[in-house]
């Protein structure tokens, strides 16, 4: 009945438990990747410095790192606004796609000849429009009918991306370049391309950490955010103090569609060029929500989370390239983003050694009591 | 029939959470074939008994005893083995599953029969047997309540259980359903099960039960044969008789003023979509304390929501301080002028994950200081906050620590603090003491009372009768969604109060010698309107 390890909630974390503990985990998982990599037959310290060659040291890499991280921190900041409010948008990745058909589309409708500022900020406006709208065929159902949202985001996703290979691969749509023989996208006009900061990285970074500040700002500093971080707590305490629930859940949904779908433009218009299905449907979404999940839901810790995974990413590809097995590769990916991950218990929770025998005095619930609440 | 030794014999039972007793030197003994009620108050421990009893809990002292040899259980599966069986008020039973796959579900091997056609057989003969008529094939979501009743009763007894402990199993049931339940326990009985009943009812424990033992604050208050009982000795032992000296010596009222809270024949549905107020109408005015008195679950949540705006009206009216507050929702009532404190301290009260400052700034977050045009001043939130806490004592919070870490007694100083400096003209308080330690009581009922000096109204809800007296002008009883009774100072008779919240008439159930008058009709210039006896006489019949 008693254990020897004690677990208390901290409450408040200090800066130095907050970034001390994601640092030493990242040092552990090094450490235990290091054993794992000389057990495949690698040396370690090569692997370890081919991958921060290739992610973070030089301005390629660097740039290289970022660009990659751009949609990510979009699609970060879309689930941690709805997750900021325990709304399970899992619509990211279908979200994402509108976007870019949305964002496509008025970068293929509007003169060319118009100034890159105005079609860019079309494109932007519209495609997040349409990724509101697509966000609130679930949001709709959730705040009138209490219809679950997973179930429906999800399912969207689905749409979304047969809807988009319709564009492309099932018709000979506005989209889809009737020249190309292997079916694809129209080219954008040069104004409808995000400019180059340096080499693949394009504004669109800029517009995403602008981003992130900005729902920083509302979410801690407005009286809507408020309201959201209240209903993400206890919506029976937001109701009690009369907030509405309904008007949030589709404000919150239509803004988490919204960013995901910017996300789409800045892939569509940055990356891609034109719509392209096979370049665009790369989970971009989906990792999101793990990014929303390991920054806790803060915008302002997406942006790391964003880059730290996108660099990941990145050293991957050229850690086959030394030889090392992509197994391997995988497996050392996983192995830091799960204990960078785990290392938010230790955030949250102080551990120690129990100094006092009786579980019950200790404020532990006792097990057993959930079980007797049946009888009063 | 006293001669008759005891199937189960629980000595001295202490078992404490907190360091606090729950039930403290319990003594308790069943005989064989005997019904043998189990009454008290919410948390007087009847819970806790039976959770020992079913191997749940282990005590920290005490004995129990089986047919005169000791036990202890390691778990309810030990229990059962010692042929203790505990059907909960919250079925156990898995909705998608038949009845006799819920039965031997859980079996280990050798104890299960070989295949599902036996198990439905060996199911079937059983619900025969005891008149616990249920198909065995049915699966669980397609019965009734009654029905999953059986199929949990039919589980114990399939185990082998001959001490079956019913956790108030007609709570949940309609009329006939409870003859029926009642048949197949007398046939139980008569085959030598002893059974527990636990109950809040006072008619069903004095029609079934052949004793009676009443828990009052952890302690056995005693055991009496019900036939040599009346509802008003057992309501005595279980609401106790020392209140009524004490009360006296609460300073009364200042001026009696205007309405500020007026309901009248306001019904409202429950969660299960059936009525859960029925027809209630009072009034509260300005300096009056009007406590509700009641068994929890007898439709005062539902009541207090309603008048909150968080539970639509369904019909009647409601106003607060002149205004009509029928359905104009949760921020209407509170802008009419209504300060709520609610039941649940953390989740509805306050945001349990969010600091202080937050919560102290949830009612008027949108409104200046603390915000203009939308955007918030963290410095007015963290001015305000500190005022509210100095002014309340409100103590163990750090900066940014989330509310939940922080003690109950200082959570509902918090709550009063931002509830009681709004400007506002009734407060709704509900169940504002419970689980608070003595102190922290103290202080929570003192800042009520001084709603009634400083010439607010206010309308407190409580399980704890002792407090409701204690603070009242007026006392309203509930049960079964009804005022059933109401009592002003002058004409208030405890012993009437216990019986009514047990669903006893006074009137008819008189205890020898004391006679008991509910004074309704006579104090014209109270605020009370219905609550007649007759309502009283409906509930019960």
């Amino acid at each position: 009945m008693t254990s020897a390890i004690q677990v208390t909630p901290r409450g408040y974390a200090g800066p130095g438990v907050r970034f001390g503990v994601p640092f030493l985990a990242l040092v552990f998982a090094l450490v235990v990747g290091a054993v794992i990599l000389r057990i495949a037959g690698n040396d370690p310290a090569e692997a370890y410095r081919t991958m921060f060659d290739s992610s973070l040291n030089g301005w390629t890499s660097i740039t290289r790192t970022l660009a990659l991280a751009t949609p990510l921190i979009l699609t970060g900041l879309a689930a941690a606004v709805a997750f900021q409010m325990r709304v399970y948008n899992i619509g990211g990745e279908g979200q994402l796609y509108i976007g870019a058909i949305a964002g496509s589309w008025v970068g293929l409708l509007l003169p060319e000849s118009m100034s890159a500022v105005v079609m860019l900020s079309a494109m932007i406006a519209v495609g997040a429009v349409a990724g509101a709208a697509w966000a609130l065929l679930a949001a709709i159902p959730k705040a009138f009918f209490n219809a679950d949202e997973i179930i429906t985001t999800l399912m969207l996703n689905f749409v979304a991306l047969s809807l988009m290979n319709y564009l492309i691969f099932g018709s000979l749509s506005f989209w889809r370049d009737p020249k190309r023989t292997v079916p694809g996208g129209k080219r954008l006009p040069d104004s409808a391309i995000m400019p180059s900061l340096s080499g693949r990285l394009h504004i669109g970074i800029i517009i995403a950490v602008v981003a992130a500040m900005l729902l920083w700002w509302l979410l801690r500093r407005t009286s809507w955010g408020f309201q959201v971080r209240t209903i993400g707590d206890s919506p029976r305490a937001a109701r009690y103090s009369g907030m509405s629930v309904r008007l949030k859940t589709l404000t919150v949904l239509g803004m988490s569609g919204a960013l995901a779908a910017i996300a789409g433009v800045s892939e569509v218009s940055g990356v891609t060029k034109g719509l392209e299905p096979r370049a665009l449907a790369t989970d971009i979404g989906f990792t999101g929500i793990i990014i929303a999940v390991v920054a806790r839901n803060n915008p302002l810790g997406v942006v790391p989370v964003s880059v730290f995974l996108a660099a990941i990413a990145t050293s991957g590809s050229r850690l086959q390239s030394i030889g090392i097995e992509v197994e391997v590769v995988y497996l050392l990916q996983g192995l830091i983003f799960l204990t960078v991950t785990a290392g938010e218990f230790f955030v949250s929770n102080r551990v120690g050694l129990r100094a006092e025998r009786r579980a019950e005095a200790d404020g532990g619930i006792p097990p057993s009591a959930e079980l007797a609440r049946g009888v009063s | 029939m006293t001669t008759e030794p005891s199937r189960l014999e629980v000595r001295s039972l202490t078992k404490s959470f907190y360091g606090v007793p729950a039930i403290d030197s319990v003594d308790f003994d069943l005989r064989g074939g005997e019904i043998h009620g189990l009454l008290g108050e919410n948390g007087a421990g009847k819970s806790t008994l039976c959770s020992v009893l079913s191997g749940l809990y282990r005590p920290d002292t005490g004995t129990v005893s089986i047919d005169g040899s000791p036990v202890q259980f390691r778990s309810p599966h030990d229990a059962a083995q010692h042929g203790i069986g505990m059907v909960y008020q919250h079925f156990r039973l898995v909705d998608s599953f038949t009845v006799a796959q819920n039965i031997v579900l859980g079996l280990r091997r050798g104890t299960r029969p070989k295949s599902i056609r036996q198990a439905e057989s060996m199911v079937g003969d059983l619900a025969d047997e005891y008149g616990l008529h249920v198909d065995p094939t049915a699966r669980i979501w397609q019965l009734s309540v009654g029905e999953q009743q059986r199929v949990e009763i039919l589980k114990q007894l399939f185990r082998g259980a001959q001490i079956l402990i019913l956790d108030e199993p007609t709570a949940v049931l309609a009329p006939q359903e409870t003859d029926r339940l009642f048949e197949a326990v007398s046939t139980m009985v008569g085959k030598g099960h002893s059974v527990v009943l636990v109950s809040h009812k006072m008619a069903e424990t004095m029609q079934y039960t052949d004793r009676l033992t009443v828990l009052q604050r952890g302690r056995n208050a005693g055991t009496a044969d019900t036939a040599n009982s009346t509802p008003a000795d057992v309501a005595k032992m279980m609401f106790g008789d020392s209140r009524a000296a004490d009360r006296r010596e609460v300073t009364t009222a200042a001026d009696v003023g205007e309405t500020v809270l007026s309901l009248s024949d306001v019904c409202v549905t429950g969660d299960s979509g059936l009525a859960a107020v029925t027809d209630a109408s009072f009034e509260v005015r300005r300096g009056q304390v009007v406590g509700v008195a009641g068994v929890a679950g007898n439709g005062q949540r539902e009541l207090q929501e309603a008048i909150a705006g968080l539970r639509p009206i369904a019909s009647g009216s409601l106003e607060v301080a002149g205004t009509d507050c029928t359905k104009t929702g949760p921020k209407g009532s509170a802008k009419a002028g209504l300060a709520f404190v609610p039941e649940d301290r953390l989740g509805v009260g306050l945001a349990p994950g969010l600091p202080l400052e937050h919560n102290m700034a949830l009612k008027n977050h949108d409104r200046s200081p603390h915000s203009r045009f939308g955007v918030l001043s963290s410095s007015a939130i963290a001015k305000t906050t500190k005022r509210l806490v100095e002014a309340f004592d409100v103590r163990g919070n750090r900066r940014g620590m989330r509310v939940s870490l922080m003690s109950g007694g200082n959570l509902q100083k918090a709550i009063l603090a931002r509830e009681l400096t709004e400007g506002h003209d009734v407060l709704l308080a509900a169940a504002p003491t419970r689980g608070l330690d003595m102190a922290a009581a103290e202080a929570v009922r003192a800042h009520i009372v001084d709603e009634r000096a400083a010439g607010r109204g206010v309308l407190v809800f409580s399980e704890d009768l002792d407090e409701i007296i204690h603070m009242s002008d007026v006392v309203l009883v509930m049960f079964k969604g009804q005022i059933v009774g109401s009592f002003t100072r002058e004409s208030l008779d405890v012993d009437a109060v216990g019986l009514l919240m047990t669903g006893s008439d006074p009137t008819v159930v008189s205890p020898s010698g004391s006679s008991i008058e509910i004074d309704l009709t006579e104090a014209p210039d109270e605020t009370l309107d219905v609550a007649t006896i007759s309502t009283a006489e409906e509930a019960t019949a």
